[in-house]
């Protein structure tokens, strides 16, 4: 297995007394979408602003392409594409002069590709930025980062503004960007775009990594729901591992989420009751998410 | 719910947000204007000291910069003092009022928060009459508090009368540019544009009470920036300025009201154009976006410091020829000594000038390099950072042109005041020959550099000090400007970089100072730069 592209170990950063971020660990390898998720203040820009070398670490690690990130910034960043949640743009300046310069400062140029994502995005390059909205704004740095060839993608939140027909645009050129063998690190609050992109997933509370994984392994910490119709009376509150029972509109219906670890045994004593139907459903990352951060399901 | 809904409670909100600006000019004007006051009967107290600066303000080099005033009988005190301070404190006045007013509604605009206000049950014209009552109230408070310094200082020869018409006189010169802003900040459609746009109204109205005080003082009437001129407060006080000032601002303030009840929010009657849809071959890196974004502004302050020091340079045949005063003087001395002199009298006026000029041209570099911290706070630098860009090449980019705008603007201006005042000469040798123009720029230069290494400095290591810049450079600025005519001790004007080099082409240049001052702006910048790698960028 080839090293990752980006590393990070234990990172931490303090503003002042505040201790913004507490420890953060997570690894993202080539052809890897890898999302980061967690509320607002969590930390997620924060981590982001220091692997771009405009905030410095107070502790811990964190290189990208075996390169530290804070002196190494300007050689790492001749490979790499960056998004920001909230784009600022030079007021004064059109759309297109700006895709332009950013590509300049990359040694890329404007090329047909540009053109073809400007004319996807459905962006009109001659107005001043002043006059964009926040989508717009946003289609300037995605146009300006998908014409550019690097080597890892961040995205910090870059859909927020984007309308559902430039969100798949958006997904379309992500997934593309997987298949080249690219590294994509996306930070977003949309949990089913990171339900459907991402291979892993890194959660993040109050300035702490709480856990990392696929999305399957992170299923197995929590509850699966189910929906089952029997044939006889027996009553499943008597299960184990079982929660939230409630009687469905049928006769001999129920609804009840199981813990992972009595799933098996749960579905074995099912079985001898004669299943007339049964629908599961896994958790989904927003269920996911609410467990994280309420405790609850 | 009418137009003016909920104006009141706007108004609160707008001292609120602009508490901490508005205290620190009212109490910077107001200890000014009192201070001066105060310590006035000690330096022009005496019928002596009078006669002496009586002349030395009906020179033209003296009218250029403070104005033409008539004196009859015996000069007071009092009357010397409105002579060298109301136009300097109009000036003073005026920028606050144009920072003021842009700031309250075009600025607000800008950042969407009239959006954010407007959708709630307010006025359609409620945050313009806001803005317009914040003003009416920091100016008349303004106005208020200089008459009672004035009162309280007690100057010989002032009356009650002349200390409240110059307080209301300069309230309302102050009011009138205040509303000024306003109308442009709902012609333009975004702020910057506003503040340009009044600011050439500004500039043009000073060139014309210049010019028109030297040649033709009835004249400066057509001025509104003269006006505060014609209120001879403590000689024979005239209340019309006032009355005009006021009817002015009314007429304005019409139009200001016409122009944002017809236009759409965000809007204006100039309005952005749509532009390249690809970036030109230039526009490649941090510097050449700067030149990009600021280039309109960059040639704007040249080109402007350039047309002073031409204004500036049309009163050379005036002053430069004392045979105009005094047409005895060739009879007695013969010719050659005449020439000398003349040549002596310009000698000190381009010296004092260069120094005037100098500080102007230090305003626009100092924009330039305090904007790197304004583009960082603005979530503009990120797009760049992201980039393989060092903070030490974006640093120098912003650095580097400032340095150069700063240094063009005021080689531009100086050349302005010596070619067009050499021009105007009838004798060309008493002017400013080609040794003494260089001498004279290479005197002020390291001043310049040493002001604005000093910004590097704070942008690199403590960028929330930056404002310091500007009162740093407003100190040295007034020491220059009203160093002599105050008598202010050595100490003051040695405070800044301003008073460090003699006045050149004057006296000799002082290449030790011209040295060790280089050495200090250089080490202020390494300095700078060094902080400025090490620290965390300030995003939103």
């Amino acid at each position: 297995m080839t090293d990752p592209v980006l590393q990070i170990n234990h990172l931490q950063k303090k503003f002042g007394h505040f201790q913004a971020l507490k420890d953060i660990t997570f690894d993202v390898h080539s052809g890897e979408v890898f999302g980061f998720i967690g509320p607002n203040g969590a930390g997620k820009s924060t981590t982001i602003r220091v692997l771009l070398g405009l905030i410095r670490a107070t502790g811990g690690t964190a290189s990208i392409f075996g390169q530290n990130v804070w002196t190494d910034s300007v050689a790492i960043h001749q490979r790499l594409a960056y998004v920001p949640g909230d784009v600022y743009l030079w007021p004064n300046l059109t759309g297109g002069e700006i895709i332009d310069l950013l590509l300049k400062m990359n040694g890329t140029a404007h090329s047909a590709k540009t053109d073809d994502l400007i004319q996807q995005f459905g962006l009109d390059p001659t107005k001043k930025a002043r006059t964009y909205s926040k989508g717009n704004r946003q289609k300037v740095a995605l146009i300006a980062a998908f014409s550019q060839d690097a080597d890892f993608y961040i995205f910090d939140e870059p859909t927020s503004g984007l309308d559902p027909l430039n969100e798949r645009i958006f997904q379309d050129a992500v997934m593309a960007l997987k298949q080249q063998g690219k590294a994509v690190l996306l930070s977003s609050h949309i949990l089913s775009e990171v339900e459907r992109m991402c291979d892993r997933i890194g959660i993040i509370r109050e300035g702490q990594i709480i856990e990392t994984g696929s999305l399957a392994d992170m299923r197995h910490l929590t509850r699966t729901m189910v929906t089952v119709t029997l044939g006889d009376d027996f009553d499943v509150a008597t299960l184990p591992g079982v929660h939230g029972v409630e009687a469905g509109h049928a006769p001999h219906e129920w609804q009840f989420s199981v813990e992972a670890e009595h799933l098996s045994t749960v579905m074995a004593t099912l079985g001898q009751h004669h299943i007339a139907a049964l629908q599961s459903t896994p958790p989904t990352l927003e269920d996911l998410f609410m467990h994280y951060y309420t405790g609850k399901e | 719910m009418t137009r003016y809904g909920r104006t009141g409670q706007l108004v609160r909100l707008n001292f609120r947000r602009d508490r901490f600006r508005i205290l620190m000019w009212i109490l910077i004007l107001a200890a000014l204007m009192a201070s001066v006051a105060w310590k006035f009967e000690g330096i022009y107290g005496t019928p002596r000291e009078i006669n002496a600066i009586k002349d030395t303000l009906a020179s033209p080099g003296i009218v250029a910069m403070f104005g033409a005033f008539s004196f009859k009988g015996q000069v007071t005190t009092a009357e010397i003092f409105a002579n060298e301070m109301l136009l300097f404190m109009a000036l003073i006045q005026v920028v606050m009022n144009l920072a003021l007013s842009v700031h309250a509604t075009r600025a607000e605009e800008d950042l969407g928060i009239t959006e954010l206000v407007r959708a709630h049950a307010v006025g359609t014209t409620a945050p313009l009459l806001a803005a317009t009552i914040e003003l009416v109230i920091v100016n008349g408070l303004l106005g208020i508090l200089y008459s009672v310094g004035l009162m309280a200082a007690n100057m010989p020869g002032a009356t009650t009368e002349g200390n409240w018409l110059i307080g209301l006189g300069l309230a309302t010169t102050g009011l009138l540019f205040g509303i000024l802003g306003l109308l442009t900040a709902q012609v333009a459609d975004h702020a910057p544009s506003a503040t340009g746009l009044a600011y050439a109204v500004f500039g043009i109205s000073y060139l014309a009470r210049m010019i028109t005080d030297v040649q033709h003082p009835r004249l400066t009437w057509w001025s509104p920036l003269g006006w505060v001129e014609k209120l001879a407060p403590y000689n024979d006080p005239r209340w019309l300025p006032v009355g005009l000032s006021l009817l002015l601002a009314f007429v304005l303030l019409q139009l200001a009201l016409l122009a944002n009840s017809r236009r759409d929010i965000g809007a204006g009657a100039i309005t952005t154009r749509p532009g390249r849809a690809q970036a030109s071959a230039m526009l490649r890196g941090p510097a050449t976006l700067i030149w990009r974004r600021q280039r309109n502004v960059i040639i704007a302050w040249i080109v402007a410091v350039i047309i002073f020091g031409v204004a500036y340079g049309t009163v050379f045949n005036t002053i430069g020829d004392i045979l105009k005063t005094n047409p005895t003087m060739q009879q007695v001395f013969g010719a050659a000594m005449v020439h000398e002199a003349n040549h002596k009298v310009l000698l000190s006026f381009t010296s004092l000038l260069a120094i005037v000029m100098a500080a102007v041209a230090i305003i626009p570099g100092m924009q330039l390099i305090l904007k790197l911290h304004t583009d960082e706070t603005r979530g503009w630098l990120e797009a760049l950072y992201a980039r393989p860009l060092s903070r030490t090449h974006v640093l120098f980019s912003y650095v580097g042109i400032a340095f150069v705008t700063s240094t063009l603007a005021f080689i531009g201006g100086l050349a302005g005041i010596v070619v067009m005042g050499d021009a105007s000469l009838t004798h060309v040798k008493d002017g400013i020959s080609a040794t003494e123009f260089w001498h004279g720029v290479a005197a002020q230069l390291p001043e310049i550099w040493v002001f604005l290494a000093l910004s590097v400095l704070l942008v690199g290591c403590w960028p929330r000090l930056k404002t310091l810049s500007w009162l740093y450079l407003a100190l040295g600025f007034i020491s220059v400007y009203m160093g002599s005519l105050l008598k202010l001790p050595d100490w003051v004007k040695n405070v800044t970089p301003t008073g460090w080099m003699p006045r050149v082409p004057q006296h000799a240049l002082d290449w030790t100072t011209f040295s060790w001052m280089v050495v200090l702006a250089v080490v202020l910048i390494l300095i700078g730069w060094l902080g400025y790698r090490r620290r965390d960028l300030q995003m939103s």
